[in-house]
């Protein structure tokens, strides 16, 4: 077999069908979006730019859309302190490998678990009548909190469970990142006297810079697949205090009378949005990194 | 004495966060031995009479038990042809391709950016439309736009580490490109290839939003497990811990496997 068949063989098939599902799905998504078709009935007409304009009188698609923006925000920034802040400690007076597996055991397994598993963990730990953490919250007379039902509380509470996979799991990559780095402007530093946090912010972190915006990347792109976490634990709810893009767009395409029309036209608008925004941060994270 | 006790308070914390880590999944393991009674007391209950009623009572499900086989059948076959398909993609992706490989890469990256609502709303028509609506073959077709992905992603790395020599002092043997791929490359990177499998295996295991759009009858297991709080009036905690349980298991399993992962990858040098 001559190299180029070897070539053609073997990436055409894998990547002809990536390619294939990525446009159906996209210009299906564009085809509906101009139509008005629902899953009741099968007749549908051309609408144009009906459904866009429609969106633009939404409040409910600019609360999703603001719903979504601060879990990102949280999401993303929360993990990150989270894992730096941890990483650190670890890295400082954890010194031995054994324990330092074991802890990085520990922490690895909230992220394996699947979504709608965490999800029910939580609010079984949420509960505000059976909830252990009510009852520890009880202990010190402070309750019970209604940490899913009360609008305030409820997407920070979720998000709380996102940072408990995400945070622990960067903590341990971080933790092998500073291990692989070199000693000696550490041991350098150490002799001039710089205190540990100083060692770390002047020094170790800013060696990691790459790694961490990738981290921070691959976060962000993660956080958009909320879903799972989201639609289990609140279901969008209270109200529409925790209803984020993807779960308005489903409530609407699938739930609500299947307007998979209008959905459409979110899903398109969202799209456009995180190619947008992650080519933008790609772009921008490449040159500061370097 | 200072030292003393910094030590102690740090041992502490470190204590606290392990528990923090563990302590909410081992919570949920035992509400799965415990019967309601044991559940819904006001002081959670630590010793109780474990029971096995929960395990039983979901075993016993018939659509439970549907959406595990399900789950079992989607999972291996999509994670298989995704295999299939990905790894030589891969290997030709990280040998023979200088020019436009890294763009054929940033493509299936790019995959990843793709909000999976805007891949299940139009794919609901397509497939009722085509008569693949609640079917393990659609489920299996939307799910390799994941697998195959995920396996070219963390496939290239593990290609670009098997040593050029070796590669090269065959090709001077005479062996083609298929034989260099099948009998030395992929043998040398069998052991980072597998941990890719594991990590696309769990992707998939865990997935909710596409199996709960484009399935009904036809659904996985976490569909099922996600609708359990709608049966009856009175929430059995006892059946959803357990059922939660069943949903963690297969990818704990791997775990140690993962570390490995990691491990090579952060050795290899970040990026």
């Amino acid at each position: 077999m001559t190299r180029k068949r070897f070539v053609i063989l073997s990436l055409v098939p894998a990547i002809g069908l990536l390619a294939t599902l990525a446009v159906v799905s996209i210009a299906g998504a564009v085809w509906f979006a101009l139509m008005n078709r629902t899953l009741r009935s099968p007749d549908y007409d051309f609408v144009g730019a009906y459904n866009f304009l429609r969106l633009l009188r939404d409040h409910r698609f600019f609360n999703a859309l603001e719903i979504s923006a601060i879990w990102e925000l949280v999401t993303v920034t929360g993990t990150l302190v989270v894992a730096v802040l941890l990483a650190v400690l670890i890295f400082e007076t954890v010194k031995k490998p054994l324990w330092r597996n074991l802890i990085s055991f520990a922490f690895l397994v909230p992220v394996l678990l699947p979504r709608v598993a965490a999800a029910f963990i939580w609010r079984f730990l949420y509960s505000p009548s059976l909830g252990a953490i009510n009852y520890l919250l009880s202990l010190v007379g402070i309750g019970p909190v209604e940490f899913l039902a009360d609008p305030s509380l409820a997407l920070v509470s979720v998000a709380i469970v996102d940072i408990w996979q995400w945070g622990l799991f960067f903590t341990v990559i971080l933790l092998k990142l500073m291990e692989t780095l070199p000693r000696d402007p550490i041991e350098a530093a150490k002799l001039d006297n710089a205190r540990t946090w100083e060692i770390h912010a002047y020094i170790t972190l800013p060696m990691l810079k790459g790694p961490l915006i990738s981290l921070a990347l691959v976060k962000a792109v993660e956080s958009l697949r909320s879903f799972d976490l989201i639609f289990v634990m609140t279901g969008g709810g209270p109200g529409t205090a925790t209803e984020t893009l993807d779960l308005y767009a489903y409530q609407m395409g699938i739930n609500m009378g299947g307007r998979i029309s209008y959905a459409s036209a979110m899903s398109i608008l969202l799209l456009i949005v995180t190619t947008v925004a992650f080519t933008i941060i790609w772009k921008a994270g490449k040159k500061w990194a370097n | 004495m200072g030292k003393l006790i910094s030590t102690t308070l740090t041992r502490a914390l470190l204590g606290l966060l392990i528990i923090v880590a563990l302590g909410p999944i081992l919570w949920t393991v035992l509400g799965a031995f415990k019967e309601l009674r044991d559940i819904v007391t006001p002081v959670p209950k630590l010793i109780f009479e474990p029971t096995l009623d929960n395990f039983a009572t979901i075993l016993r499900n018939p659509t439970i038990r549907d959406g595990l086989l399900h789950s079992v059948i989607v999972v291996s076959a999509s994670v298989l042809v995704g295999a299939v398909l990905g790894i030589p993609a891969a290997h030709t992706l990280a040998r023979h391709a200088r020019r436009w490989g890294d763009d054929v890469q940033f493509f299936v990256l790019s995959l990843r950016f793709m909000p999976p609502v805007a891949i299940a709303i139009p794919f609901i028509v397509i497939y009722l439309d085509l008569g693949i609506y609640d079917t393990l073959f659609g489920l299996i077709l939307v799910y390799l736009i994941t697998t195959i992905s995920t396996v070219i992603w963390l496939a290239v790395p593990a290609f670009e580490r098997v040593p050029h020599d070796i590669e090269e002092a065959a090709a001077m043997e005479g062996c083609g490109p298929a034989e260099v791929f099948w009998r030395f490359s992929l043998p040398l990177a069998a052991p980072s290839l597998f941990g890719a499998l594991v990590f696309t295996f769990v992707l998939v295991w865990n997935e909710l939003l596409l199996a709960l759009t484009l399935a009904a009858q036809n659904a996985t297991l976490p569909v099922v497990a996600a609708s359990i709080t709608s049966l009856g009036k009175e929430v059995p905690w006892g059946v959803i811990n357990a059922a939660t349980v069943l949903l963690v298991l297969p990818p704990l399993v791997f775990i140690g496997l993962l570390m490995g992962l990691l491990n090579t990858m952060v050795r290899s040098g970040p990026k």
